[in-house]
């Protein structure tokens, strides 16, 4: 069937926009990885697998990434579950709806500065001294691992809130009802009903939180103070410090290939959990 | 149960009191709490680098979620009519350009647009004469075209996803008493994608204005607001980092909130 | 709410007269740091016939771009500038000359100004970036009055490409309060410091330069240093130290104030400004040596507002203008004329102005550290380590 020419005109636009911010910037990404770093910095165009073959220099990367990524994908879960639970179960309707708004307004808001205000309260003069008042010394939080974790639950818990909220929303409450009338014990309900139906929610939100920690730059940024890394710091840093762009591009085109792969493989296993139905709620 | 939500709302909601609380400090550093004043919010507002970077981030938002909103809406509807492989290609497409995190996003265009730019600028300069020659650069345009790929691709999302779920009898009725399709698309699909249309604009705006690392990469010497934040962050001396944080948050509640009564109204 | 009249808050103009009163600040410097003698000069400009000639004289535009560091300017002085030209000052500010110089590489146009660091001035002239200054277009720059050893670095095949702003050192500051007298002078004190008693409370830089060049002096190796072995020797130390450190950053100023962090490589202006506001951070050379530096005005050339990049230099260059931006970020300007303007407790401080035999072991930052390759690794493995 050709499209017709209204189509055709509503899609060039869009069309025109994909092509020139998206494919070729791709395009480029994928010629640049073949090349050289020049003798300032820069590219110079050959044909080498070597940037792909030094990938394993930015392993330290890779695996900080690939460890906090999912560790913080799985804190937002525990943390985002009980309270989506709480609100799609147990909250009365009557506030439900402006409860749900108070969980997306701090995600309306600059991640800039909501991790601005963690190094404020992390930092030696927040709940540090807060603790040493106390009389239990004064730990340190900021620029750690626990402070990236910290920004980065805080950063992302909405966007783990709302897929478990709509799926335990839409949960049929004749199911709980007919499992506790049979005299199984909550517990017992919530395993064998409550959590394998609510398990697309699960997947989309973990998804998301996936998608954007793979790509983190800010939160170990100003969390981490330049201690912690992850993939989008030390793309960051071949960029605008070593400059180099043929190994940034390396690293850019494979950290493009593992999240698409990992995603693709999270929608299908996504897609067989709901029973074949494809819309996935994505905000 | 009830404790936990309110210990969560509190992990919510303590940080951004203390962004506030600071902006009303008195004291030069915001490191310390020395009484309450309004005077960083007179010393903000009178800062022209902050009121240049706000200008450059609303303008940018604005024409870049103006573009997304009008381009991803006609293609979302365009996109009901396409079918085959045509539509596998154009929603992988558009399944990429939202998968792609902003990072790579901002090199990609960065290290493209520099290569287009070196190819063409000669040739420009050629044309335009060498006295004061037309160059292409980076800056507002190139914020505005790497930020609207991202929310072109939201905003064809959640209108496909309302076109779905419409009332497709309504159509058919129209079509059936001979209204032409541009009529037809006027006045009855219109109406009833707006709240979506609304909705992807106000994302789009959103994540425009707050995006920081496409334009680290790609604003060449524009600053926008993120930008300048991210820098006073670094330098980290003064609360005026707390006021321009809470403007930000008062509007960014304003509008949803503003968004929340539009969309009631519209879906009664 | 602009307070374009005084420049300088109303607290620092009556310290400012109060030291003059005291006499320790000429006549001639307190008007020209409080602003009094500029803001006649403006006020002059703002009078009609005055002021159209003068933008008669020199058309400039109404915008002009500078890319600079983060507490190097007065936003007030800018403002001045606007004033006096019409011709309104955008700052970019950037964390380190290679960031810098990715951006200016990366098809970095639209800025006019840029303030480079002495070792990246060849590079920029190599890679045809910035272009040869027109002399004759910035009259306040006297040569005789700059000291040759800050004003060489912008001279590149005897075409002068860069004019020196400011000199200064790298050493490291420390919070002396965390010191029970005895207080460390050498690199390596100050690394088996890092990996010992102060381990998670100092900083190091995160650019190349001198995150290396002071792990460099440890061993007692050139702070230039590109041989493979030492380069080697240098990158087991940041290793070995990253888990110890605080943090990895060239913005340590936020960390030492709030007591965060003891000890950190610094910047001697930064040093001042932290000295400044808290007598008990101390600033330190070690005695092995360190960098040296002169930071630079430069021209793109695709610089899209020329005449203003020239007039806003040049602006900044007279005398009293340079003497009041030095007295706001701290730094030393290397000219006769400028420091003559400044107070005593500038020119008499060891942080601007250190002892002989520790100025004597300083080494300028060479060119070449900067396209090093393996230096760009090593610095790129400490921070993914």
């Amino acid at each position: 069937m050709r499209p017709s020419l209204r189509t055709t005109l509503f899609l060039a636009p869009a069309t025109a926009w994909l092509l020139c911010m998206l494919v070729l910037p791709l395009v480029v990404v994928v010629v640049f990885s073949f090349g050289e770093r020049g003798g300032a910095g820069g590219y110079v165009p050959a044909f080498t697998f070597e940037n792909y073959a030094n990938l394993g220099a930015r392993w330290a990367a890779f695996r900080n990434t690939l460890t906090l990524a999912p560790f913080g994908t799985l804190l937002c879960l525990l943390i985002a579950y009980p309270l989506a639970y709480y609100l799609a179960q147990k909250a009365s309707p009557r506030w439900r709806t402006l409860l749900l708004i108070l969980v997306i307004v701090p995600f309306w808001t600059s991640i800039l500065i909501r991790s601005y205000a963690w190094i404020q309260i992390l930092g030696g003069n927040g709940l540090p001294r807060l603790i040493g008042e106390f009389g239990f010394g004064r730990p340190r939080f900021i620029n750690t691992p626990f402070a990236v974790m910290v920004g980065i639950v805080y950063g992302y818990l909405p966007l783990m809130v709302f897929p478990i909220y709509v799926a335990l929303e839409k949960l049929d409450r004749r199911l709980l009802e007919a499992s506790s009338d049979l005299g199984s014990p909550p517990w017992r309900t919530f395993l064998q009903v409550t959590l394998p139906l609510s398990l697309a929610g699960v997947a989309t939100g973990s998804m998301l939180v996936f998608i954007l920690l793979m790509g983190e730059f800010l939160i170990p940024q100003l969390l981490g103070g330049g201690k912690v890394f992850f993939i989008g710091n030390a793309l960051v840093d071949l960029f605008l410090q070593s400059r180099n762009w043929p190994f940034g591009a390396a690293l850019a085109a494979t950290l493009v290939l593992v999240m698409l792969v990992t995603v693709t493989l999270y929608l299908r296993s996504l897609r067989r959990l709901s029973g074949g139905r494809d819309d996935v709620a994505l905000m | 149960m009830r404790l936990y939500a309110l210990a969560v709302y509190l992990f919510l909601y303590i940080p951004i009191g203390v962004i506030a609380l600071f902006s009303f400090n008195a004291g030069r550093h915001a490191a310390q709490f020395s009484g309450f004043s309004l005077q960083w919010y007179g010393k903000t507002l009178a800062n022209p680098f902050v009121v240049g970077a706000f200008k450059t981030s609303f303008t940018v938002a604005i024409s870049s979620a103006l573009l997304a909103t009008l381009f991803g809406t006609l293609a979302a509807v365009a996109l009901q009519g396409v079918r085959g492989r045509l539509r596998l290609l154009y929603d992988a497409l558009v399944y990429v350009a939202l998968m792609v995190p902003g990072i790579v996003i901002g090199i990609a265009t960065l290290i493209a647009l520099v290569t287009v730019f070196d190819t063409l600028n000669p040739f420009l300069a050629t044309l335009t004469g060498p006295d004061n020659p037309f160059q292409l650069g980076l800056g507002k345009g190139s914020l505005i075209a790497a930020h609207g790929l991202f929310t072109m691709a939201l905003v064809i999302i959640i209108v496909r996803a309302r076109l779905q779920g419409m009332d497709r009898s309504l159509l058919e009725a129209s079509a059936d008493l001979g209204a032409p399709p541009m009529r037809s698309f006027l006045q009855i699909t219109l109406p009833q994608i707006a709240p979506a249309v609304m909705a992807g604009f106000l994302l789009a705006f959103t994540f425009s204005f707050d995006d920081f690392i496409i334009a680290f990469f790609v604003a060449g010497s524009e600053t926008t607001l993120p930008i300048y934040v991210f820098s006073s962050i670094r330098r980290g001396v003064t609360p005026e980092i707390n006021v321009i944080g809470t403007l930000v948050m008062a509007a960014s509640l304003i509008s949803l909130i503003t968004a929340q009564v539009i969309m009631r109204r519209r879906s009664h | 709410m602009t307070d374009n009249s005084g420049h300088i808050s109303a607290k620092e103009f009556l310290e400012r007269l109060e030291s003059y009163r005291k006499g320790s600040i000429s006549r001639r410097h307190f008007l020209g740091v409080t602003g009094l003698g500029l803001a006649t000069s403006v006020l002059a400009g703002a009078m009609p016939g005055l002021a159209s000639r003068a933008r008669a004289q020199g058309n400039i535009g109404d915008r002009v771009v500078i890319a600079t560091w983060p507490n190097y300017h007065d936003p007030a002085d800018f403002e001045a500038f606007k004033a006096a030209t019409g011709c309104a000052v955008d700052m970019n500010v950037f964390g380190s000359n290679e960031e810098m110089l990715a951006k200016l590489q990366a098809g970095g146009t639209g800025w006019d100004v840029v303030v480079a660091t002495n070792y990246t001035i060849t590079t920029y002239v190599g890679e045809g970036i910035i272009e040869e200054i027109d002399l004759s277009r910035l009259p306040n720059y006297d040569k005789s009055a700059t000291d040759p050893r800050f004003a060489g670095p912008g001279i590149v095949d005897g075409k002068t490409y860069a004019i020196p702003r400011n000199v200064g050192t790298t050493g490291f500051c420390i919070n002396t309060a965390d010191f029970d007298g005895t207080t460390p002078t050498s690199w390596k004190e100050f690394w088996d410091l890092t990996k010992g008693d102060l381990s998670g409370r100092s900083i190091v830089h995160d650019y190349q330069l001198t995150a290396i060049g002071n792990a460099l002096k440890y061993f007692g190796y050139s702070f230039n240093s590109v041989d493979p072995k030492e380069l080697d020797d240098a990158e087991k130390l940041l290793i070995e130290a990253k888990p110890h450190l605080f943090a990895i950053t060239s913005d340590y100023q936020p960390s030492m104030r709030s007591g965060d962090a003891t000890m950190s490589m610094c910047w001697a202006g930064d040093a001042t400004q932290l000295h400044r506001d808290m007598p008990e951070i101390a600033y330190i050379l070690g005695k092995e040596g360190g960098e040296i530096w002169s930071d630079f005005f430069t021209i793109p050339a695709s610089a899209p507002h020329k005449d203003a990049a020239y007039a806003l230099i040049d602006f900044l260059l007279e005398p009293n203008m340079a003497a009041k931006e030095a007295l706001y970020h701290g730094y030393a300007t290397g000219d006769s004329r400028v420091d003559a303007l400044l107070p005593a407790e500038m020119r008499e401080s060891e942080i601007l102005y250190p002892a002989a035999d520790l100025l004597n072991a300083l080494e300028f930052g060479a060119a070449v550290t900067m396209t090093n390759p393996q230096r760009a690794e090593i610095l790129a493995r400490f921070k993914s380590a």
